[in-house]
């Protein structure tokens, strides 16, 4: 097991900077995880830890070491790939064997290590199968048990869960942040897709355009997103326009929405400010006496949770959801609301 | 946007890459060169001289005029011929597909020149045609019917059965990559039959069209064996073929090879980039079981008879091959009067083609492991490398296909002259190259292809489980494409066993003939030549057969797109 680290890392491709002057650290037994939008540079992040790709700038170190220029077979760096990248032609006992045939392991010492790996993957008994004769969600248990078998300093999985359908794929998620938790591995993580950086992650990174956006753990990232970008990209979110305006000894903002409080420092004492406001803390209620008014542009239930677009005396629309226990049920289109923001403190970006 | 740093060439690719530009170089470059020079610089000084005899001179005009003619009338009798029975096995109920499907493209495995031996037998003027016709009474023995009396439709029509596959096989391909919800949507739009086909159909059908097309123009343009055989010398092949033999430098074959390459390298970059550049990326989702035409009864047996008609006449060569290769004697009568086996044997005891034999096995096993190595290599780095030159590393591996194997074979036996490799002193080096240029596009296609599927991420998954490149490729790569390596490797065995310009051209002394040249050489012997030359020829033809049936079951689906320029 292994920290990781990115110190200034630049990867062009032509012209393009793929990955643009990153740095970064990933602690020991963290599962880290890199979340952005396609194109925005983490799967080229994650390739030049694997050693497929050379950074042109920076270096990039395992604890501590600098493994830039070292090519792939001697990094012992697990990668589970986006196809699973099983061999065809060989059994999955086979596969989780190959790592071994590198590493002048003893031939017992080896169908142990196999036998392990297909265990702690709840793969036993499937290893003489071949990957052809596997479901998809198997496949990708061969995988991982493959990429384990060689006990790396390094996990790195590449959007591992793409190519599964979705109940199968919140399975596959709770299975790898179990596997996680029982190798004690660090592991890096990418993908597009904020539910499973958010439910698995200890800490993650949002990345756009080749940079770092923010970086910190899900409940930090979530809680206080840094600019718009990182607001809109991790969790829904409305985005308002604010004015500076202390109120009864308080500092906020003034919107659309209502006042909201905000800390002074976080604001850097901005007058005017763009405001993110999540949409479980805007709470609908009568119009009258309510900080803001609007009409209920359209209702979607989504069973446990109801979602409600309101539009804003300004134009503006903005969403609200509230758990169905304690929501009036009864909003419909059309319907006069009042908006009652209740942060304790407005989230104010840069 | 991914990319490994695998794919920046290391000093290994340098090394490869400058491997195959030399070997490219030498083998593909200095000969054409050569005779370009050759023709365009007398004495140091540059001049038109030679390009002006192709204007002058009434015998070089006519010979290329007449292979112009033979190309043309090929291409078209093959186009017409894919076309009719592409649509028919691809887009009507005709019943027993898969047979009729087979029983086309089985005239592909006789080679033209070996049809021609029987052909002499059957429509010669005592042949079997005008001897039944006899004893019907219908001519008299004192004035048979000339049928071969023009060479030039004996030729067009051999050529025709030979190669009317590939279009068959291009076309076909066409149809089957074609969404046939494209056709109903036109349809839907108000589209009906020949506009339907105007508009969608034959645009899409383009691209395989004149991938085939150029292929098959260029084959019969530049065919040397078929029309030697029938006697027929001016046409430019043979005429080339005499320039070689000829003792004293001969300015008509420069100017011959250097029209004729041209004529051949226009073609095939018109077909390329005018006619197929627009190549239809068709989506591989979605497609819906395409709506077949419904035939009538009468229209079921109509086309049927038709196609069984047809493949009874286009097996008259291999029947006649097969019949006389048994022939005891065979003289004055419908069928062979005595029937023998001998000739079988002598293919063993003959000397010349006994020696024959041995040589094409070696040269040709020889020429699997160049272009094995050197197809290797170039299919290998145009899929997991990326650099600059890529495209002309491509274009050059594929150039084999637009230049034809007799201007080839002259290069080499002018441009070596004197060289250490000069074919005059010993030809095997250069047969060996020879064979293994020619059958570069195939490998490097068949490998390509089998890179392509394999994909990069299973290369990078066993590197990144510790195996260095060798054991990557010895446990992974090398295993995966197995099958097209042994697909390509048959198909470029039997190709080269029955190879006719670089045999007929490069072999001059009987101790260095291959197969090919001993036929032609057996022939032209009185006695039990033509019978031994058949027994050659329906071997080769066993050869080639068994050769593109492995290779099929190989390669599936894919063999089709061998055959495409």
């Amino acid at each position: 097991m292994a920290s990781v680290e990115f110190r200034n890392v630049t990867k062009r491709f032509g012209s393009v900077a793929a990955v643009d002057g990153i740095s970064l650290t990933v602690e020991r037994g963290e599962l880290f995880f890199l979340l952005g939008p396609s194109g925005c540079g983490k799967t080229t992040a994650l390739r030049m830890l694997a050693g497929f790709v050379e950074p042109d700038e920076g270096t990039i170190l395992f604890d501590g070491r600098d493994v830039s220029r070292l090519p792939a077979h001697r990094r012992n760096v697990g990668m589970v790939f986006q196809t699973y990248a099983l061999f065809p032609h060989m059994t999955v006992e086979r596969n989780v064997e190959y790592g071994l045939r590198f590493r002048k392991t003893a031939a017992a010492e080896r169908a142990a290590r196999v036998a392990e790996a297909l265990e702690r993957t709840r793969l036993s008994g499937l290893g003489p199968r071949y990957p052809s004769e596997l479901s998809g969600g198997q496949q990708q248990r061969v995988a991982l048990a493959r990429a384990l078998a060689i006990q790396p300093e390094v996990l790195l999985l590449d959007e591992p869960l793409s190519n599964l359908d979705t109940k199968l794929r919140i399975e596959v998620r709770e299975e790898i942040k179990r596997i996680h938790q029982e190798f004690k591995i660090t592991a890096v993580y990418v993908t597009h897709d904020q539910d499973e950086a958010l439910s698995l992650a200890d800490r993650m990174a949002i990345m756009r355009n080749g940079r770092i956006e923010q970086a910190g753990t899900p409940a930090e990232i979530y809680a206080k997103p840094r600019n718009e970008f990182v607001a809109g990209f991790v969790g829904e979110t409305n985005l308002l326009d604010g004015t500076a305006e202390p109120r009864g000894g308080a500092f906020g903002y003034a919107t659309a929405a209502g006042w909201v409080p905000a800390q002074r420092e976080a604001a850097n004492g901005r007058a005017a400010a763009r405001i993110s406001l999540r949409p479980e803390c805007v709470r609908l209620g009568e119009p009258e006496g309510a900080p803001a008014r609007g009409v209920v542009r359209r209702v979607s239930f989504f069973g446990g949770s109801v979602r409600v677009e309101i539009e804003l005396e300004n134009g503006a629309t903005l969403s609200s959801v509230s758990l169905g226990a304690d929501t009036r049920l009864t909003w419909r289109e059309g319907d006069a609301a009042g908006v009652y923001a209740e942060a304790d403190n407005a989230v104010v970006l840069e | 946007m991914r990319s490994s740093s695998n794919e920046r060439p290391g000093p290994g690719a340098f090394a490869a890459v400058a491997a195959i530009a030399a070997f490219f170089a030498l083998f593909l470059f200095y000969p054409l060169v050569y005779v370009f020079n050759k023709s365009f610089i007398v004495n140091g000084r540059p001049t038109l001289e030679f390009f002006e005899l192709l204007f002058k001179s009434p015998a070089l005009r006519e010979s290329i005029g007449n292979s112009l003619m033979i190309a043309a009338a090929v291409t078209l009798l093959s186009a017409a011929l894919g076309l009719a029975f592409a649509w028919l096995l691809s887009r009507t109920d005709l019943p027993a597909k898969g047979l009729w499907s087979n029983l086309l493209l089985f005239p592909l495995i006789l080679p033209p020149f070996v049809g021609a031996i029987g052909i002499r037998y059957v429509f010669g003027r005592f042949g079997m045609i005008n001897i039944l016709l006899m004893k019907a009474g219908i001519i008299s023995e004192m004035n048979p019917i000339d049928w071969l009396g023009s060479p030039f439709w004996g030729v067009v029509i051999l050529e025709t059965l030979h190669l009317f596959p590939i279009m068959l096989l291009n076309i076909s391909g066409s149809f089957a990559l074609m969404d046939p919800s494209l056709e109903d949507a036109a349809r839907s739009l108000g589209a009906r039959g020949a506009a339907l086909f105007r508009t969608v159909t034959a645009p899409l059908l383009m691209p395989g069209f004149f991938a085939g097309a150029s292929i098959v123009f260029i084959w019969a343009m530049t065919d040397l064996g078929t029309p030697l055989l029938f006697e027929y010398r001016a046409v430019a092949p043979v005429q080339i073929f005499n320039a070689v033999q000829a003792t004293q430098e001969n300015a008509l074959g420069y100017a011959l090879v250097v029209a004729v390459l041209l004529i051949t390298a226009a073609f095939f970059m018109l077909s390329k980039f005018v006619f197929a550049r627009r190549r239809v990326d068709m989506p591989a989702f979605g497609r819906s079981a395409g709506r077949l035409v419904r035939l009538s009864v009468p229209g079921k047996v109509a086309f049927c008879a038709a196609l069984a008609v047809f493949v009874l006449i286009a097996l008259i060569p291999h029947v006649s091959v097969v019949l006389v290769s048994f022939s005891e004697k065979w003289f004055m009568s419908a069928l062979p009067q005595e029937w023998t086996l001998d000739y079988y044997g002598k293919v063993f005891t003959h000397p010349m083609s006994y020696n024959s034999v041995k040589n094409s096995l070696a040269l040709s096993g020889l020429a699997v492991i160049v272009t094995m190595a050197a197809g290797g290599t170039i299919a290998y780095l145009l899929a997991r490398k990326k650099f600059k030159g890529q495209g002309i590393l491509d274009a050059c591996a594929m150039l084999p296909l637009a230049v034809p194997g007799v201007v080839l074979a002259f290069g080499y036996v002018q441009g070596f002259f004197g060289t250490s490799l000069d074919p005059r002193v010993n030809p095997v080096p250069l047969l060996v190259i020879g064979y293994a240029v020619r059958r570069l596009p195939l490998v490097v296609r068949a490998l390509y292809a089998g890179f392509q599927q394999t994909g990069a991420a299973l290369e990078e998954a066993s590197a990144s489980l510790g195996a260095g490149p060798a054991p990557t490729l010895r446990f992974i790569t090398l295993p995966l494409i197995r099958a097209n390596m042994l697909g390509a490797a048959i198909l470029a065995f039997a190709f080269s066993m029955l190879e006719v310009s670089d045999s007929l051209i490069l072999a001059m002394e009987e101790k260095f003939f291959p197969m090919t040249k001993a036929i032609y050489m057996l022939m032209a012997r009185l006695g039990d030549g033509g019978m031994i030359a058949s027994a050659m020829g329906v071997l080769g033809a066993l050869l080639l057969a068994a050769a593109l049936a492995a290779a099929q079951k190989l390669l599936g689906k894919k063999m089709g797109d061998l055959f495409r320029a």
